[in-house]
């Protein structure tokens, strides 16, 4: 009897114990190969100032709707070397500043649910770091859960003088003053 | 006994719990990447100033280039310090498909140079482990296209065998981007050519090249670079390379203004017959231009 209730209650401590680690694999969704895509293309520029890194890595915590990326400056490929050399060199100076980073919130989490289908649109706030510096932005996104598959998408507009990205006035008219940043993110659970 | 069981338990489930683990970092949790990047832009272009650095274009990049070297300043007032005339120049088509070996042909207006070379990038600096410098093989191959100036007086064409005609260098570039501003490498140059002008002559010579940038702003830097002749190759009176210049870029171009003591463009030219000095004022003002095309 008794070492029936001692291993029942054995029992109910490794329940109580294991819960939060089960519901946390649950609550977290990554990604490692995030698309991250931008354009600074001046609007009368012939020249396309665009590049993409596709391994921008994000991560949702779903029950706090806390939201984390990071994508490293020196993975977005340009069709043009030399552009991306300046990108580097010039621009965003990855050797000293190496990622750009955004950290905020889902402020309307409790709309989307992770484990129904549905197109969720929400907004997210937080601080963009670029080139050093780091900002408050505010803008939407789409949350897409289909077949317990969940993608992430959103895009802003990244003021290149806001983050001390300096534009000689040589390359003026190819260069926005503002980049379309735009983000896809197929997530999987961390387990 | 059985409690210390239960307690063991617990502390080993609650540790595996990710939930316990870097609360307030999220990315922290996808673990700690390593980044380990190749080092960029250690030098504005594949030449400092006659001397080839160790970067090769980027991938798929075609680079016209155009160099020019006027005269020595000390022609004086009637040739006007050298602008007058007299200058060399080379024409280069140069081109990388896939950003490490870059193939180059060329004119060189001085001695009717016709070159072709190869250019490896063998091995990259990078940052957060791995190499910390970079290395970079050339291999490069002259034609003169020179008819024999002698021949009436020899009663011999002393390039009556197209073989005459050539000559080859070969060297080794080793270099480190140590900060933002200031690189330096160093390369060891093997010299052959397979006539040589004067029966005392060798046809081989070493010489140690060594260059250095430092930038000034963002787009443009000070360049230094000097070729030490290791060997005795000849009793003429030669000099060893010596350039100051200044690296302007804009854009898709890469411009280099300078001056040097030498007049050729060429390695078979400006490492080993150099012939005027700094000393007397036996320099000249040169400049390249380098536009890129992406292929």
């Amino acid at each position: 009897m008794s070492v029936l209730r001692k291993s029942a209650s054995l029992l109910l401590l490794a329940v109580i114990a294991l819960a939060p680690a089960v519901l946390s694999a649950q609550q977290r969704y990554y990604t490692r190969d995030a698309k991250v895509y931008f354009d600074a293309t001046n609007k009368n520029s012939p020249e396309r100032v665009d590049a993409t890194s596709k391994s921008g890595t994000l991560v949702i915590d779903a029950a706090s709707g806390r939201v984390e990326s990071a994508v490293l400056v020196k993975g977005f490929l340009f069709e043009k070397a030399l552009m991306q050399e300046h990108f580097n060199e010039n621009y965003m100076e990855s050797s000293k500043f190496p990622k750009a980073t955004f950290k905020g919130q889902i402020t309307d989490a409790s709309k989307v649910s992770f484990n129904k289908d549905g197109v969720y649109k929400t907004e997210i706030a937080g601080d963009l770091s670029i080139h050093g510096v780091s900002k408050p932005v505010k803008t939407t996104a789409t949350i897409t859960v289909k077949g317990g598959k969940i993608s992430a998408s959103t895009n802003f507009n990244v003021g290149l003088a806001d983050y001390g990205i300096d534009i000689p006035s040589l390359v003026a008219d190819k260069l926005a003053k503002e980049a379309r940043l735009t983000i896809d993110a197929n997530l999987e659970p961390m387990k | 006994m059985k409690l210390f069981r239960i307690v063991a338990t617990l502390v080993l489930v609650w540790s595996a719990s990710p939930n316990l683990r870097a609360q307030d970092d999220l990315l922290g949790l996808l673990g700690d990447e390593k980044v380990k990047e190749p080092v960029v832009a250690s030098f504005k272009g594949t030449r400092l100033i006659n001397f080839h650095t160790l970067e090769v274009p980027g991938r798929r990049t075609l680079d016209f280039r155009i160099s020019h070297r006027f005269g020595a300043f000390n022609s004086g007032w009637y040739d006007f310090f050298g602008l007058d005339g007299g200058a060399s120049i080379r024409l280069g088509l140069e081109y990388s498909y896939d950003g490490r070996l870059e193939v180059g042909i060329g004119r060189t207006s001085y001695e009717k140079m016709l070159d072709g070379f190869l250019k490896y990038r063998l091995l990259r600096q990078m940052s957060g482990g791995g190499s910390p410098v970079s290395v970079t093989l050339f291999s490069s191959m002259f034609y003169t296209m020179q008819k024999d100036p002698d021949k009436a007086v020899n009663g011999f064409d002393k390039y009556a065998q197209a073989t005459n005609r050539m000559s080859f260098a070969h060297q080794v570039i080793i270099g480190r981007k140590f900060s933002d501003r200031f690189s330096l490498q160093i390369a060891p140059v093997y010299i052959h050519y397979n006539l040589v002008d004067r029966i005392s002559d060798k046809n081989d010579a070493v010489v140690v090249a060594a260059a250095t940038r430092f930038k000034v702003t963002k787009r443009s830097a000070i360049t230094l670079e000097y070729g030490w002749r290791a060997t005795q190759y000849s009793r003429e009176k030669y000099y060893d390379s010596l350039g100051v210049g200044w690296d302007i870029e804009t854009g898709g171009h890469v411009f280099q203004l300078f001056v040097t003591n030498s007049f050729g463009l060429l390695e078979n030219q400006y490492f080993t017959h150099t012939t005027n000095q700094w000393s007397n004022m036996g320099i000249r003002l040169g400049f390249n231009i380098s536009r890129v095309f992406t292929l």
